[in-house]
Parts: structure tokens; sequence; C-alpha cells
């Protein structure tokens, strides 16, 4: 596609090329002016985008504490020896990669049957739908908060307090009173990060649903297939590379929750995912080596779960491309 | 006409009225939308009947109390302002950043643009998180401690909308841009004048998200604000929270209100182009 719009130019510029040299130079600085204005962005967004990240990689191989300026040397791989053999830190990857499939499967699983039930038509469905979609749209901090706070309160929260209600209605005065915070901090985060996601996947799979080829369906019907061999063969098949992609941009964001953890349980108990222990190392600790060496391997992490998915993404590409 | 009969009759046969399908929303939707109807309820409620117990569901007046304890606590003008601030300046740089990105990885000729392209998809996936260390060191050595371009410029590494206007520039029929070239038109006019127009629906849904993340930035922020008059709004949820929050959150809850609105108002303004433009950008159908 790109050769085809830049075709004109270079018949333009081939022409004077066989007679005059000079010529084609002056062709060649004017199409570099022509260009000039586009470049600086492209160049810009590779200096912020990459030189962090090299930055990062090289202050990983140092020791180097904020809180002791001169004394700041080459450390080797200490660093990362450190990440990978401290338990603190050990105990964080293990909790990322738990909280990221947990809430990544969950809420695509939760996504899909919302998708399929709003796939049907029926009175109020833009309704029904626009309220699915609104807890993806509140600020994750404020929803930490009101998953904090209103909701899961050990006396006073909605939770407990329905329950206490309910249990009352049967005339019993000894309700359960999970206090989720405390007894299952992990489970708490992945059930604020779950009711956030879902409504995420069930936009991308409902997209999915609606682009469906309805006359092969239709014929299906006719021939006597039953919806359960309609949605194993037909629509399943289909929705591969929605239910892909909603599980890559899951997984990018989820990998990097830090408000979740941050605000609904500072990252105690057993909840410290990875950007959080980054955070501690480096705003608590301010070791800035040791910091960013499990930053490192955060991106390393990611680029190993997101290849699985990556490869799909870069065969819709060829796809594209052969168009 | 016939034939579409017969399948409307078999259609009709096969789904009865699906009580079933019904109740699962019902309680989908519920289980989605209450914790947001607590909060607002919240937002209305005085300590009393917050702690109180059996739960009490309903406030017993609907006044602004707590509204007014939430901007009276902290400075929510300033917060505001500059969420504002940060937000549009952020995602316009963002999208101009990714416009004319796009349009070099399609349209122009350059060596190694493979590479190049290779080089923004792994922007995306480098976490925010990874690079706060060498972003902060630099932040903090041009003094934009506390200041709107150290807020806003360590974000614009977002690769997000590069990816979505190349794969929807890659879309378009050459014969367009062929045209325009023609004509004599340079690179910056045949993209705003010929490329911007035709891809509305794509720019709206781009916009929509980097909007959202700039809304939603915390931790950056979090780092780079320590005084109260220059925090964004999320920052500015957790002084609130820390100062008097634990005591009472119907006041918490009530400032959660503030910060959420904006953002579900835009939504159901954009809602359509949203949607399709998302899915139209990231799939081929």
């Amino acid at each position: 596609m790109s050769s085809a719009t830049a075709a004109p130019q270079r018949q333009r510029q081939s022409r004077p090329s066989t007679s005059d040299p000079k010529a084609t130079a002056r062709a060649r600085t004017t199409r570099w002016a022509r260009r000039a204005p586009l470049l600086p962005a492209l160049i810009f967004l590779i200096i912020v985008t990459q030189l962090p990240f090299v930055a990062t990689l090289i202050i990983s191989f140092m020791n180097w504490n904020s809180l002791r300026p001169n004394d700041t040397s080459f450390a080797g791989i200490d660093n990362y020896i450190s990440v990978l053999t401290d338990q603190g830190l050990r105990a964080s990857i293990i909790t990322t990669i738990i909280l990221t499939v947990t809430v990544v499967l969950v809420s695509l699983l939760l996504g899909l049957g919302l998708a399929l039930l709003l796939d049907k038509k029926f009175i109020g469905r833009g309704i029904v739908r626009t309220m699915l979609i609104a807890p993806f749209l509140i600020v994750p901090v404020a929803a930490a908060l009101v998953w904090k706070h209103a909701l899961l309160n050990p006396s006073y929260g909605l939770v407990n307090g329905t329950l206490t209600w309910v249990w009352s209605l049967f005339g019993s005065d000894n309700p359960p009173q999970p206090e989720l915070l405390s007894q299952a901090p992990l489970f708490a985060v992945e059930a604020s990060l779950i009711w956030q996601w879902t409504p995420f996947m069930m936009l991308i799979l409902l997209a999915g649903l609606q682009s469906r080829p309805m006359d092969v369906i239709e014929a299906a019907q006719i021939d006597g297939a039953s919806r359960w061999q309609i949605f194993r063969y037909l629509t399943l098949p289909h929705l591969r590379q929605y239910l892909e992609l909603g599980g890559l941009l899951g997984t990018i964001y989820i990998v990097q929750n830090f408000d979740a953890v941050f605000t609904l349980t500072s990252g105690g108990l057993g909840t410290a995912n990875l950007p959080f222990s980054i955070y501690q190392t480096f705003y608590t600790a301010n070791d800035y080596g040791l910091a960013s060496a499990t930053g490192v391997v955060v991106v390393i992490g990611t680029i190993i779960i997101a290849t699985f998915a990556l490869r799909t993404v870069f065969t819709l590409f060829q796809k594209e491309e052969s168009r | 006409m016939g034939a579409t009969t017969t399948q409307a009759g078999v259609a009709r046969r096969r789904t009865p009225t699906p009580w079933g399908s019904y109740l699962t929303l019902a309680v989908a939707v519920a289980v989605m939308v209450l914790p947001l109807v607590w909060m607002v309820l919240a937002g209305f409620k005085d300590p009393d009947e917050i702690y109180s117990s059996p739960i009490q569901w309903l406030p017993a007046t609907v006044d602004a109390t707590n509204y007014a304890s939430a901007i009276n606590a902290v400075p929510f003008g300033n917060f505001f302002l500059n969420s504002a601030i940060t937000t549009v300046i952020g995602a316009g740089l963002k999208m101009m950043l990714g416009l004319t990105t796009a349009y070099a990885l399609v349209f122009l000729d350059f060596p190694l643009k493979k590479l190049v392209f290779g080089v923004v998809i792994f922007a995306l996936l480098v976490p925010q998180q990874i690079v706060i260390i060498p972003n902060y060191t630099l932040v903090a050595e041009l003094g934009w401690i506390n200041t709107y371009q150290g807020i806003i410029v360590p974000g614009l590494a977002s690769a997000f909308g590069t990816f979505l206007f190349r794969q929807h520039f890659l879309t378009l029929p050459a014969s367009i841009l062929e045209a325009a070239a023609l004509d004599g038109a340079g690179h910056w006019t045949r993209l705003w004048r010929f490329l911007v127009p035709i891809s509305a629906p794509t720019i709206a849904a781009v916009a929509l998200v980097s909007i959202v993340a700039e809304w939603n930035e915390y931790l950056w922020p979090l780092l780079v604000v320590d005084r109260a008059e220059m925090m964004t709004l999320p920052v500015g949820l957790t002084l609130l929270q820390n100062n008097d929050g634990m005591a009472d959150w119907g006041v918490l809850m009530a400032a959660t209100v503030l910060v959420t609105a904006p953002v579900l108002i835009a939504f159901f303004a954009l809602q359509k182009r949203i949607v399709s433009g998302l899915t139209a950008g990231a799939v081929t159908g």
C-alpha cells in the first residue's frame, strides 16, 4: 500500500535521473523536505518510548540507591539474582501471574456469556448494554475506593450488610460475615478487577458476534444443527480472534495493575504484584538498581505471555496486507 | 418471500421466550450496577446512616452535604482543573503523535520501516511502571516535579494510537491519496485534508481511549506531584481518603461520583462511534 502511494513520486523523479545527477540530488532534497514535518513525530515517539527503557536496562545492572548517591557502581547481574532469589519479589512474580490469569480468564468467560445473551434482540437491549458497560468507565482508583469502603467494609459494607439483612429475614442473627479484605485479600482484588474488565471483554466479543455471517448460521439451522453445534462449530471459531484480542489487551493492562492493589490492600497479605513491588523498591527503599531489574523481569514476562497472542495479531496483519 | 417466512418460522420455533436468559441478564445487571448505585447513595448519606446496623438502604434526605465537605476538605477545584489540563493537552499531543507516526509508517518509504514498526509495537508491551525510574530521575533533574510538563511528557510514550491509526490507514484505498498526490498536495495536506476527515470513527475511538487513560492515570502523577494544588483527581482522591475518608466514607463516595461523572457523560455521548471505531481498527472483519 505504501509503495502504491509513493509511486507517483518515484515516477516524477526517475525522469531527470537519467540525464542529470544534480537533479536527482535536488529531487531527493525536496522529497526529504516534504517528509520532514512527519519524521520528527516518529523520532520523538521512538525516543520517549524507547530511551527510558534503555535507561532502565542500564540502571538494572548498577548499584544505585538514591540515599547513598556517592556509592553508585556497576553491579553485574547482582540485581537480577536478588529479584529471582528474594522471597518477597519471587512471591510477587507468582501473585502477578495468578492475578492476571484469573482476572483475564474469568472476565473473558463472563464477558462471553453476557455477549451471547445481549446478541439476541429484546426490548431494552440498549439500556441493558449501557448499564453493563458502566463499571469499565469508572476511574480505577475510584472503583477501588468504592470496593474498599462501600462494598467490603467488614461491618457496614454492602456485602456483609446484605448478608445480615437476608439472614435476619429468616430470623437468624448469626449471619456469615466474611472479611474479604483481610481473609482473602487477593480474591478481593481479583473480584474488583473482574467487575471492571468483564464489560470490556463483553464489548469486544459482542462486536465479534455481530460480525458473524448470518446466512451460514441460518443455513445450519435449516439443516437441523443444534444450538450447541452452531455455537461450537460456527460461532466459536469465528470469535477466536476476538477472544485473543480481548485476552491480549486484558493481559497487558492487568499485568501492569497498580491502582487496585495499592488502594485495596496496599500490597499487604500476599497481594503485592510486580508493579507494586517496583513502586515499593523505588519509592520506599530507594533501590533504583533493584527496582529497574524487577521492571526488566516484568517486561520479559509480559513478552512471554503476550507472544502467543501477538503471533495471532501478526497473522492479522498479514491477512490485511494481502488484501 | 416464501423462504424468509420459513426461516422466521424456524427461528421462532427454536426460541421460546427465554426466561432463563432474562433472569441471568437481570442478575448480571444487578451485580454490575449495584456497586455504582451504592456509591451514589452513600454520597447522600450522613455518617449515622452509613454506620447503621441493620443496613440502611436509602438516605433519609438527598442533600449535598457530603459534596460540600469533599470540596472544602481538599482543593477540589484545583484537582479538576489539573486533570482537565493534563487530559486535554496529553491526549491531544498523543493523537497528533499517533496520526503523524502512523502516516509515516504507512505512506512514506524510509529505511528499516519494518524494524521501526517493531519498535513501536514493543512499546505497547513495556509497562509504564517499568520506566518510572529513569523518567523520575530525568523529570526531577529538569526541575519538573509538581509541573504540568512533568505529568504530561513521559505519558506521551504511548504506541496505542499509532497502532490503531496504522491499522486503519492500511485499510484505506490507495486511490484517495494518489489523487491528492497528483494534485501536488504535500504530505501534511494529504494527512489533514484527506485522511483525517475519512478517519473520524477511528479518531473518535483513539481520542476516547487516550482521554480516559489520561483522566485515570494514577501512579505517575502520584510520584511527580506532592503539592496538593498540583494534584490530579485520582491522586486527590487518595489525599482525601488519607485526610478524613477513613472516618466518613460518605464524603469519599461523593468525591468518587464527582471524579467518575465526566467519563460516564463523555462515553454516553460518544457511545456508538466508540464501539464501532475500536473494533473496526483492531480486528479485521
